[in-house]
């Protein structure tokens, strides 16, 4: 019996070692697996981003270009993008907004070109060649998110064209206490001297903004979106010229939220169109055409996209009701006078800015109408 | 010797012990001396003469102490040259840059005259260095120095480091 028990057990632990044995080795072949495959998947994610870079700048670059200048400082470099076949380009204002005796290089020529219409406000220039041209499609840059991937495609010093890749870092509204016309998108990429004017894009190769500025050491930059640069170009068409709108009134955050909005209408200018024009100072501010207002910083865009002859609907909350009025926005004072900064000190390229360099076209009041 | 036997030899001598010198040959011995000896002396040929002289003369002069003299001026003078040789290659490389920069704007390279044409011309007693730095005509002229400038200035390439901005306050 001594001798049957020990012949039993001796199976039962070959039993054991056989089950170790295997399970160890599909642990280690797992644990194995595990690794490489996310390896793969990494390098298949890179090389996926790669190619689209790569498929951005392919068909995107031929509509970019440098632009040469001559303003009174000397000779001045940037960069610019067809928005249309017909050679109109968009360009920073410290670009083409000041010079003159412009130049394109395109298709490997040097082709004159004119300024068609500047706007300080926004920091954006539109330049036009006399010639056939490939055109940047234009997104939207509402569609964009924080860490949303982009492309920029600019002339950085002499060199040729150049992609950079980055993300959306951010959407802001102030920069060291300075407020924007616009919200600005900030965005990661590395931007060199003569990239001011480029186009950026989405991974679709749609232009979502235009590069103005970049940011301390280059490392990021601040971009214009897309749709300042269409109202700018929209105002053109229509009026010949740029018409920032305005309305008269002052808003500060409230002390509390009403109907989702912190906008308290505080001040309402004593001349029209804010006088008679239904609002009234402690209104919630919430919506003015198509821009929601639920911070005071909204205001700014709300602002920047009114148009000056347009009506505009802005709708309030007062006293637990939401009432809309319909405002014909008036010309915009900093358009009126010389704009003012924080300091009280008038900007020096503005000071000598003429507002409509384009011939005026004469202005609807009334047909027209701001959604 | 086998003419005179030694009897006469000793007769002569005899002879010669009583031969007195006549009066004053004494006082007169060292000037006949003299006398014999230049006598000797110029019947030598002349360049002999010269020759022997100026062996002497060199002999009293200390010529080791003489040769720093010499050496010293040698020196002086090789550095004079090697200065004054710099000093008349400095204005060639920028008659050529001139030549070059004229010939780059399409114009004729009538402008700068090159400083070899004029220094034959030019050469006078005074130093080297002031007659090629200020009687030579000037390699520049302001304009053209202007219009340089603006050429080689390079372009701006455009970005501003702060983004425009100057709303205020919330107003709309």
């Amino acid at each position: 019996m001594r001798r049957l028990s020990n012949f039993k057990r001796v199976p039962r632990f070959g039993l054991l070692r056989v089950g170790l044995a295997s399970t160890s080795v599909i642990v280690i072949a797992f644990s194995g697996a595990t690794p490489s495959r996310a390896g793969s998947a990494e390098e298949q994610s890179a090389s996926s981003i790669s190619r689209q870079v790569k498929d951005v700048f392919a068909r995107a670059a031929k509509a970019v270009v440098k632009i040469h200048a001559i303003d009174p400082h000397g000779e001045l470099c940037g960069t610019g993008f067809f928005a249309d076949p017909t050679g109109t380009l968009y360009t920073a204002y410290s670009v083409g907004g000041e010079a003159e005796n412009f130049t394109v290089e395109f298709n490997g020529k040097k082709i004159p070109a004119r300024q068609v219409v500047t706007d300080i406000r926004s920091g954006l220039a539109m330049l036009k060649i006399d010639t056939a041209t490939p055109a940047l499609p234009v997104g939207k840059s509402d569609e964009l998110e924080v860490a949303t991937p982009v492309v920029t495609i600019g002339f950085p010093l002499d060199l040729d064209e150049t992609p950079n890749f980055g993300m959306i870092a951010g959407f802001d509204h102030k920069y060291l206490g300075r407020y924007f016309s616009t919200t600005h998108l900030r965005v990661n990429a590395t931007t060199q001297r003569g990239e001011a004017g480029a186009p950026l894009l989405n991974l679709k190769g749609e232009v979502v903004g235009i590069i103005v500025s970049s940011l301390e050491n280059g490392s990021s930059c601040y971009a214009v979106p897309i749709e300042a640069a269409e109202k700018i170009r929209s105002d053109f068409v229509r009026f010949g010229e740029v018409r920032h709108g305005w309305i008269g009134a002052n808003v500060t955050e409230a002390p509390a939220p009403v109907e989702g909005s912190r906008a308290e209408i505080t001040e309402i200018s004593a001349t029209p169109p804010a006088t008679g024009s239904g609002l009234r100072s402690g209104d919630i501010l919430l919506q003015v055409g198509k821009v929601k207002v639920r911070e005071p910083e909204d205001v700014l865009d709300a602002s920047f996209f009114l148009t000056a002859g347009d009506v505009v609907p802005i709708t309030v909350a007062r006293g637990g009701e939401k009432i809309t009025f319909d405002v014909q926005a008036d010309v915009h004072p900093a358009v009126k006078n010389v704009p003012m900064l924080p300091d009280g000190t008038q900007l020096p390229a503005a000071a000598t800015l003429k507002f409509n360099r384009a011939i005026p076209l004469g202005l609807q009041p009334g047909s027209q109408r701001t959604p | 010797m086998d003419e005179f036997n030694d009897n006469e030899i000793a007769k002569l001598l005899r002879l010669k012990r009583y031969e007195q010198p006549p009066p004053g040959y004494f006082e007169n011995f060292l000037h006949e001396f003299h006398r014999r000896q230049r006598d000797e002396l110029l019947r030598e040929p002349l360049w002999r003469i010269c020759l022997d002289r100026g062996h002497d003369f060199m002999l009293r002069l200390n010529l080791p102490a003489l040769t720093s003299y010499p050496v010293a001026v040698t020196a002086v003078l090789v550095c004079a040259a090697v200065i004054s040789l710099k000093l008349y290659q400095t204005p060639a490389p920028a008659s050529l840059a001139a030549q070059d920069r004229s010939v780059s704007n399409g114009q004729p390279l009538q402008v700068f005259a090159t400083p070899t044409n004029n220094a034959d011309a030019e050469w006078t007693l005074a130093s080297p260095a002031a007659t090629r730095f200020f009687s030579a005509p000037s390699l520049r002229n302001p304009t053209e120095s202007a219009f340089t400038h603006t050429r080689a200035t390079p372009p701006r390439y455009v970005l501003d480091s702060v983004p425009v901005s100057y709303e205020t306050t919330f107003k709309f």
